[in-house]
């Protein structure tokens, strides 16, 4: 078997790196983080087009899919820039197949559309709003990006059936309260609807759920790998420049072995984000393993490897005027967000054809 | 607080370490590649008086207690012994302990001094294979016929069986579904191994192979009364005054495996030049086992703790449990880290920590398994719900 990025792919991720480089720069960067206000990085990356990467055409987009959004997360990870906004949106696409107007404002006018899902566990169809015919009403907490968002997509549990919603998130009847992260280059907020109205999309809600966990899973696991990748190699640049006993401390084993690992963990974090994005892209049977398994290795993977660079980093991975802090506390956050380790193990051991729990003999 | 051996103490591990020194690893290579009981060591240990170390003296041994019987166990298995030096004489170092607390009188002097002189081999039967680590589940039974019982049933890994005149045998004299409680009905003996009523097959298992593990197919057996260890009904509260000890002493033989296996790695480390200089001058290599080394002197500690807590009268389940389960990751790790230590040679018989591998990783399911220690931890100790 043998799958690389095409010459297209190569190229987009290679632009949009050092776009990401001049235009999220760690002085830059930390000037959004300090203000709490990572909207200029917002309208500069939906300004440049980037938005429409990986949506079809069709809906606003400017083609391409699932591969061509995890090398965007990839990017956007490995620069700790402020995707919440975008993450949230790209999320609520797949909502959109049948909205063209809000796949439109989403993706070509920068009406950022954030699907209201808890971002602490694996995104599935559990309506917490319900409409009662004079509006909508319930509450979501955590939703990844709410607090940048000018459009929320909502699950509404109806009288019997479910649907997506769309409210104005700045409707009299709509309430975002904005919450702090620990990694402050993502941001959370709590959405309580009283009464809101808003307007339907034509989806099979359930269905897009499933899709959307997928979905997450890949994205999460492909910001991981950037993250992994760039704190592999402030290590390894470190590990060459800071010297101890007169010798580079890179020469001692111990922290030469310990970046090889990094590296392993990087590779095989490639190969399953990769294929992971591929497959739930192609509607593979088997995607739903494969996503689960990208979510479950890598964003773990992903959290040791932080952890070694703190060690091998020493007391300056601890500074505040380091750059190693902004990645650890992404990776801390990646590990959790859209469902932990464990419950993504936990798909994957339900597809596994062990005893079903409890019924072993006492 | 005094971390000081006592006299006493000081003095068993000395002469053991010098009594089992002339058995050296080529020894143990031999007895394990041909699957040989090592007679001359077991020999030389009963006629130093060293299997009654906590046997009472009136029947002929020391009366020490299980902390000097750590130590012995221990430094038999760091001789490079491992476990087939430790298997050998594990029961009659600790495992009369039910019958010497609630065997007869005539029992106990039938047997115990026969087990301090070594005339007398005994194996533990006890787990079956339906019932694995759930003990109230065996099935053998023991039908009263007058003066005797009448066993049927099955036995699985049961050590040393093959070399054994005698089994300490657990029963069933009532069902389990006819028991009030699931521990009452069980019944123990302390009866001979009758060759003609029970079937003896060895398993072939991955080390410690000059100590057998045995399936036993028991038809008919007739048992005397008088080989009844205490009251019909009460076998498994006996046994279970046993198993602190029995973790107590495995942690011992993990611990001893681990030192070896540690030693042996750095001798090595030392000796063997690759690159121009001695491999233990490599971090990769060096740190792994200096980290074995803080962890196996951890472990050690929670080992004396626990026997010390034992040797007063007090609680211990939970510092027995926990040695039992440092002491075996930190011996296999141990193991494991000696063998990495010695690249390919490590994997060929010569260098001896391929056994050493081979036997710590019994400990980590054997006399039960790790998993087993952390649902005893878990529940028992944490009071969380019990979880199987």
């Amino acid at each position: 078997m043998r799958w690389e990025l095409s010459e297209e792919q190569a190229d987009f991720r290679s632009v949009l790196r050092d776009w990401l480089q001049e235009r999220c720069a760690s002085a830059a960067l930390r000037g959004w983080l300090d203000t709490g206000d990572p909207g200029p990085f917002e309208e500069q990356f939906a300004a440049e087009g980037w938005w429409g990467v990986g949506s079809p055409e069709e809906l606003g987009g400017q083609g391409g899919g699932l591969v061509e959004l995890a090398l965007a997360a990839g990017e956007l990870g490995r620069a700790a820039a402020p995707s919440s906004a975008w993450m949230g949106s790209v999320l609520a696409v797949p909502a959109l197949a049948n909205a063209p107007d809000a796949a439109k404002a989403l993706l070509a006018d920068g009406i950022t559309t954030v699907l209201a899902v808890r971002s602490g566990a694996v995104p599935a169809l559990r309506p917490t709003v319900s409409d009662d015919g004079s509006g909508l009403t319930g509450s979501v907490g955590s939703v990844l990006g709410a607090d940048r968002a000018r459009r929320l997509l909502v699950p509404v549990q109806q009288q019997n059936d479910t649907a997506l919603v769309l409210v104005d998130a700045g409707s009299a009847h709509a309430e975002v309260r904005p919450r702090a992260l620990t990694d402050r280059t993502r941001t959370i907020g709590d959405i309580t609807l009283r009464g809101a109205s808003g307007t339907p999309v034509a989806a099979d809600a359930g269905a897009v759920l499933d899709q959307v966990a997928l979905r997450a899973a890949v994205l999460t696991s492909a910001d991981a790998l950037g993250v992994t990748e760039r704190m592999l190699e402030m290590t390894v640049e470190y590990a060459k420049q800071r010297h101890q006993f007169g010798v580079p401390i890179g020469s001692f084993q111990a922290v030469k072995h310990a970046a090889a690992q990094m590296l392993v963990q990087v590779e095989s974090a490639r190969s399953i984000v990769y294929l992971a994005a591929a497959s739930v892209q192609a509607g593979h049977p088997d995607a739903h393993l494969h996503a689960a398994a990208a979510k479950a290795q890598v964003t773990a993977g992903a959290a040791k490897a932080a952890d070694t660079a703190l060690t091998l980093h020493g007391a300056i991975g601890y500074t505040w005027e380091y750059d190693l802090q902004l990645y650890y506390k992404r990776a801390m956050l990646d590990r959790v967000l859209f469902g932990a380790p464990s419950a993504w193990n936990e798909r994957l051991a339900a597809a596994l054809d062990l005893v079903p729990e409890g019924s072993a003999a006492l | 607080m005094d971390f000081d051996l006592t006299d006493d103490q000081a003095t068993i591990r000395k002469a053991v370490a010098g009594v089992v020194r002339k058995f050296d690893d080529q020894y143990w290579m031999e007895k394990d590649l041909a699957h040989e009981f090592p007679t001359e060591f077991y020999d030389t240990l009963a006629s130093g008086g060293w299997l009654g170390i906590t046997t009472p003296e009136e029947f002929g041994g020391h009366g020490f207690g299980i902390t000097e019987a750590s130590i012995l166990i221990e430094e038999v298995a760091r001789s490079g012994g491992g476990m087939n030096a430790a298997s050998s004489i594990h029961l009659s170092i600790f495992g009369m302990h039910p019958v010497i607390k609630h065997g007869s009188e005539e029992l106990k002097q039938r047997t115990l001094p026969r087990i301090v002189d070594g005339s007398l081999h005994v194996c533990f039967g006890v787990t079956e294979p339906g019932a694995g680590l759930d003990t109230t589940r065996i099935t053998t039974f023991a039908k009263r016929d007058g003066d005797h019982y009448v066993v049927n049933g099955r036995k699985v890994w049961i050590s040393k069986a093959q070399e054994s005149e005698k089994v300490l045998l657990l029963t069933r004299t009532a069902k389990f579904e006819d028991s009030a409680k699931k521990t009452d009905g069980m019944t123990l003996f302390l009866t001979d191994l009758d060759r003609d009523h029970i079937d003896i097959r060895p398993i072939r298992k991955m080390g410690r192979n000059a100590v057998s593990s045995n399936e036993l197919f028991i038809d008919d057996l007739r048992v005397p009364v008088e080989d009844r260890v205490g009251e019909e009904g009460q076998g498994f509260r006996y046994i279970l005054d046993g198993l602190n000890p029995e973790r107590m002493l495995v942690a011992a033989e993990a611990l001893g495996l681990g030192r070896v296996a540690l030693d042996t790695a750095v001798k090595y480390g030392n000796e063997r030049e690759v690159f121009g200089r001695p491999i233990g001058m490599n971090q990769g290599l060096q740190f792994p086992l200096a980290d074995s080394l803080a962890r196996l002197d951890a472990a050690e500690l929670v080992l004396r703790k626990a026997t010390w807590l034992y040797d007063r009268g007090e609680p211990c389940a939970r510092e027995a449990n926990t040695a039992k389960y440092l002491c075996a990751d930190a011996g296999f790790q141990a193991a494991d880290r000696a063998l990495q230590t010695h690249g390919g040679m490590g994997y060929s018989e010569e260098y001896h920590v391929a056994r050493y591998f081979r036997e710590a990783r019994l400990l980590k399911i054997a006399p039960l398994s790790q998993e087993m220690v952390l649902n005893f931890l878990g529940s028992h100790v944490l009071g969380l719900p019990r979880s199987y």
